[in-house]
């Protein structure tokens, strides 16, 4: 079935394909992390900012404490480059 | 138009700073402090923290116990007005339901004051305006001057029809515990009906509603045994609870003490009250069995804010804490005026 599809293909167009499949996976591993971080993000956010309102020595700590989910993203990205490279 | 909903966001935001709060709240070692202290000491010691604002402001005017007494009055009304402010959607409708509780403490304290002949300024002293009825319409039910004039004028409020009930019996009687039971049962029933009319975190709030009620009459049956006065439970129980108006009647009736304590137990089923009143000697007194079922309620709820850490319970929680902070510092400076023992004052607070 697979041979036979791919009858009259150029390995021209193969590798086209497989180049399109490669920016496909980068863009589902940023795009998914990204979705994640940004989640985790909402509800320490939101806690950081009711914790400043509250306390505002916190602020610097609770600035670190929002952007661990950054890492999440930062795996999709270099698998991600990964990918492309 | 498309309408985004800020999901768990606002829940987050506000339960963390109720946490907040609740940390900032007088820890134990220091209510040890402030029992070795005088009223000016006290008053220097709670300027320095979140009563500040309130004792600079009435420092001139006031000094001493009223000093005390009003700053702490104002700094809970204040507290209970900005948590309605920051509070969302349907937990702020659940937060103001339960502040209803201080319109009818409010309104019983101008009734009970105006009665006994107070003068006006002692009983705004102890009003604490965080319900629906505000300073402003306090102050004109503190002008009137006949009972009569000041159920007049709270026409329109949803406590009117059963103070407009009872006034004229409570006058004769010269008690108003009468009218005081009507409106906590209303009250109850009010909440009963909005934690269970549909809204989202309504399940959280009957938690706190059953158990409120629950403590309520546990507490009422250990009064009415202590008191030992005949009273027809179907005007003090509060329904909804655990206890039906028969069981109420039935545990209150029996006379010995051990056995209405085994009764009670077979009756409930939360663990820190079965430990409570499993230590239960009949050498208590009735305050140190009121602060203990008090301290159940507030690990109970402290429990359900940890189980529930975005629903009603932190706000409600941190609610409670900060009331019996007043509470405390209140019968601490009280207590320190009448030159009452320290281990004395000590069995009244709730730390």
């Amino acid at each position: 079935m697979v041979g036979e599809e791919l009858v009259g293909l150029t390995p021209e167009m193969i590798e086209a394909s497989q180049a399109g499949m490669k920016a496909i996976g980068a863009a589902i591993a940023v795009g998914s992390t990204g979705l994640a971080s940004a989640a985790a993000e909402m509800a320490i956010g939101s806690a950081a900012v009711g914790a400043t309102a509250e306390n505002k020595d916190v602020f610097g700590l609770v600035l670190l404490l929002t952007v661990i989910p950054e890492t999440i993203v930062i795996f999709g990205l270099v698998v991600a480059l990964l990918l492309i490279f | 138009m498309v309408k985004f909903s800020a999901g768990p966001v606002p829940y987050v935001y506000v339960c963390t700073r109720m946490r907040v709060r609740k940390s900032k709240l007088i820890p134990r070692e220091d209510y040890l402090r402030l029992l070795n202290m005088s009223i000016p000491e006290i008053t220097r010691f709670i300027e320095e923290t979140q009563y500040k604002k309130e004792i600079d402001e009435l420092a001139s005017s006031f000094h001493g116990i009223d000093l005390l007494e009003l700053a702490l009055s104002w700094n809970l009304a204040k507290e209970y007005q900005s948590i309605q402010d920051i509070t969302p959607g349907v937990l702020k409708r659940f937060t103001q339901s339960y502040l209803r509780k201080w319109d009818i403490q409010n309104v019983l304290t101008i009734f009970r004051g105006k009665a006994q002949g107070m003068k006006t300024g002692k009983i705004r002293e102890i009003l604490v305006p965080g319900g629906e009825l505000d300073k402003v319409f306090l102050d004109r039910l503190l002008k009137e001057d006949s009972l009569e004039k000041i159920v007049e004028a709270l026409k329109g409020q949803s406590i009117y029809p059963v103070i407009a009930a009872g006034i004229t019996t409570a006058i004769e009687e010269e008690s108003f515990a009468k009218i005081e039971n009507a409106l906590y049962r209303q009250f109850y029933e009010n909440l009963l009906s909005e934690a269970t009319s549909g809204f989202k975190g309504g399940k959280q709030f009957l938690e706190y509603i059953l158990l409120d009620i629950d403590m309520i009459n546990i507490r009422n049956m250990f009064r009415l045994r202590a008191d030992k006065l005949p009273e027809d439970a179907s005007t003090i129980v509060i329904p909804g609870g655990r206890f039906s108006i028969q069981d109420f009647q039935d545990l209150i009736s029996i006379e010995d003490e051990k056995s209405f304590i085994d009764a009670l137990k077979s009756k409930v089923t939360l663990k820190p009250l079965l430990v409570l009143l499993d230590a239960m000697s009949g050498e208590r007194s009735l305050r140190e069995i009121e602060i203990d079922l008090i301290k159940v309620q507030l690990a109970q709820m402290e429990s359900f804010s940890k189980m529930k850490p975005f629903s009603i319970h932190p706000i409600l929680t941190y609610l409670e804490k900060k009331k019996y902070e007043i509470f405390n510092l209140r019968a601490i400076a009280r207590g320190k005026e009448v030159h009452l023992p320290t281990d004395r004052i000590r069995g009244y607070l709730v730390i």
